[in-house]
């Protein structure tokens, strides 16, 4: 894996051609075909919504607290999809590596594609809603960019950290399934942050430490309201970057891993 | 895990007549004993101080280089080595130990229809395939009309893949593999399949090969192909090399070492 060969034209042509079959394929065959990539996420949204915010009454402080909601599922649904995907990838393309040769990542980052463009739909929705809502346009809308960026390089390194050792060890699925249904509890999507600061400062400013609770409150804070508790208004001293430093050290680690192992993935998946 | 060190080049050179070079090639595959997949068992073993795998050899020092223009036919019976030898040519499993060079584009074919896909139809299967063998959209597109009609199946573009027979399928697959244009092309028993019409076309498609000159290594187990086609046959023996020549001569070998052992 020369950097310069990185994304030379031939790379190029099989992630465009990988992530629009991966896409097709997700949807192959549902009467309702692409428009799950939307209605997934709406009907989950709905669920919570009903669930926390009318019968539990969570939230009702919070302006726009119904996109302030969607937004943070949607983001989470991003997370999970991009990582469990991209676990799997080099597995569910074993056929494609024990036959041609060429740059193991990107059946990762084509099956992390697919979980990018439906988080991109559901951003429109999102807006739409947004607006609706009565939150007006603002310049802190372009702030979501990187806070999106970094959320999908922790995903991209997850992937490739657990992707390559799923490849000898199949339980990563399995195990990784059930550690995102507990980190979901820990990150402020269905409860708000602010409801964790009532009751102790500390175990908020430790929540918003994790990087995927500190991107969903950037983006809700950029996007709907600037009352959202983000880690850069909460935290005050160095550990402040520390979510950024967790995003990095996992990108590096999971490449430096995900290289080392692939010379024997054709062999081994 | 142990690192390889073998090395595999590839460069582009003109000047030079030689095509592959192999050196010193070895190559073993680690064989997992019992129930050794998985984090449980891997755990256990590991415990108990077991290793969990025996080390196959498969490959024990091949020394061999190809000229451009060669024919070159490997033959060897199953298990020889003759598949694992084409894939570490291809840059699909890394040598063990060796130094392999490669001068010019090499395009590989271990299998007809690489990446098709039965859900998707037949114009989507072959973009995907197509953008395995390293071609854009712009150029599929040139070549998309010549394709179908090749495999004579144009009625069929839209159908469903899973829908095509066994046999469609590896027309289809066919029709695009032979627009790639490499240097070198390695080639794994692509003629084994087809009714006597297909053949006919391989037959046809490798004869166009040899006119041109071109660089061809085919793993085959059909004598009649090696002495038709080739210009130097190559015979592996369990990892080794024991014949290396004439490819009529290559071919009674091999046709002895049965007679041998009945």
């Amino acid at each position: 894996m020369n950097i310069p060969l990185v994304l030379n034209r031939r790379n190029r042509i099989l992630l465009k051609e990988l992530t629009k079959t991966d896409f097709k394929l997700r949807y192959q065959g549902s009467v309702l075909g692409y428009l799950w990539a939307l209605l997934r996420p709406l009907m989950m949204f709905a669920i919570l919504y009903i669930v926390f915010a009318k019968l539990l009454k969570i939230g009702g402080d919070i302006p726009h607290y119904p996109v302030y909601l969607l937004c943070g599922t949607t983001m989470w649904s991003f997370f999970t999809e991009c990582t469990s995907q991209g676990i799997q990838a080099v597995v569910a393309r074993g056929d494609l590596l024990r036959k041609i040769s060429f740059p193991k990542y990107i059946v990762v980052v084509s099956a992390t594609l697919t979980a990018v463009i439906n988080m991109l739909i559901n951003l429109v929705v999102i807006i739409i809603f947004a607006l609706i809502n009565g939150v007006s346009p603002d310049w802190s809308w372009l702030l979501t960019i990187p806070a999106i960026l970094e959320l999908y390089i922790l995903s991209l390194g997850i992937a490739f950290l657990l992707g390559s050792i799923n490849v000898k060890y199949r339980d990563i699925t399995s195990i990784w399934d059930v550690f995102v249904q507990a980190l979901f509890y820990t990150i402020p999507i269905i409860y708000p942050i602010s409801m964790v600061a009532d009751t102790s400062t500390t175990a908020a400013k430790i929540i918003l430490l994790n990087p995927i609770a500190q991107t969903i409150q950037d983006i809700r804070f950029s996007l709907i309201t600037h009352d959202s508790i983000t880690t850069w208004n909460y935290i005050s001293n160095p550990l402040v970057i520390t979510p950024i430093i967790i995003t990095l050290s996992i990108l590096i680690f999971g490449a430096l891993s995900f290289r080392k192992k692939s010379k024997f993935f054709a062999e081994e998946v | 895990m142990k690192q390889p060190i073998g090395h595999r080049t590839e460069i582009n050179d003109n000047k030079n007549d030689t095509a592959i070079k192999v050196e010193n090639l070895h190559k073993s595959f680690k064989l997992p004993t019992e129930q050794a997949f998985g984090l449980k068992q891997a755990i256990f073993n590991r415990l108990r101080g077991v290793k969990g795998y025996t080390e196959q050899k498969v490959l024990k020092g091949l020394n061999f280089e190809i000229k451009k223009g060669e024919f070159v036919g490997i033959v060897g019976r199953n298990g020889s080595g003759k598949s694992t030898l084409l894939k570490i040519l291809a840059g699909i499993y890394y040598p063990e130990k060796g130094d392999i060079t490669i001068n010019g584009s090499l395009i590989p074919f271990i299998e007809l229809g690489v990446g098709f896909n039965p859900e998707l139809t037949g114009r989507e299967n072959v973009y995907l395939n197509g953008a395995l063998l390293g071609f854009s959209n712009e150029e599929m597109n040139k070549m998309y009309n010549d394709i179908w009609k090749f495999a004579e199946l144009e009625q069929f573009q839209d159908q469903k893949l899973k829908n095509y027979s066994s046999g469609m399928q590896v027309r289809l697959a066919f029709s695009i593999a032979i627009r790639a244009k490499g240097n070198i092309l390695l080639l794994d028993e692509v003629l084994a399949v087809g009714d006597a019409a297909f053949q006919q076309k391989c037959n046809d498609y490798f004869e166009s090969l040899k006119e041109q000159n071109q660089t061809v290594i085919l793993v085959t187990h059909s004598m009649e192909n090696v002495t038709r086609f080739c210009t130097r046959g190559i015979l592996i023996e369990n990892g080794k090399i024991i014949k290396d020549g004439d490819p009529k001569e290559v071919a009674n070998h091999y046709t002895k070492m049965f007679i041998h052992n009945n």
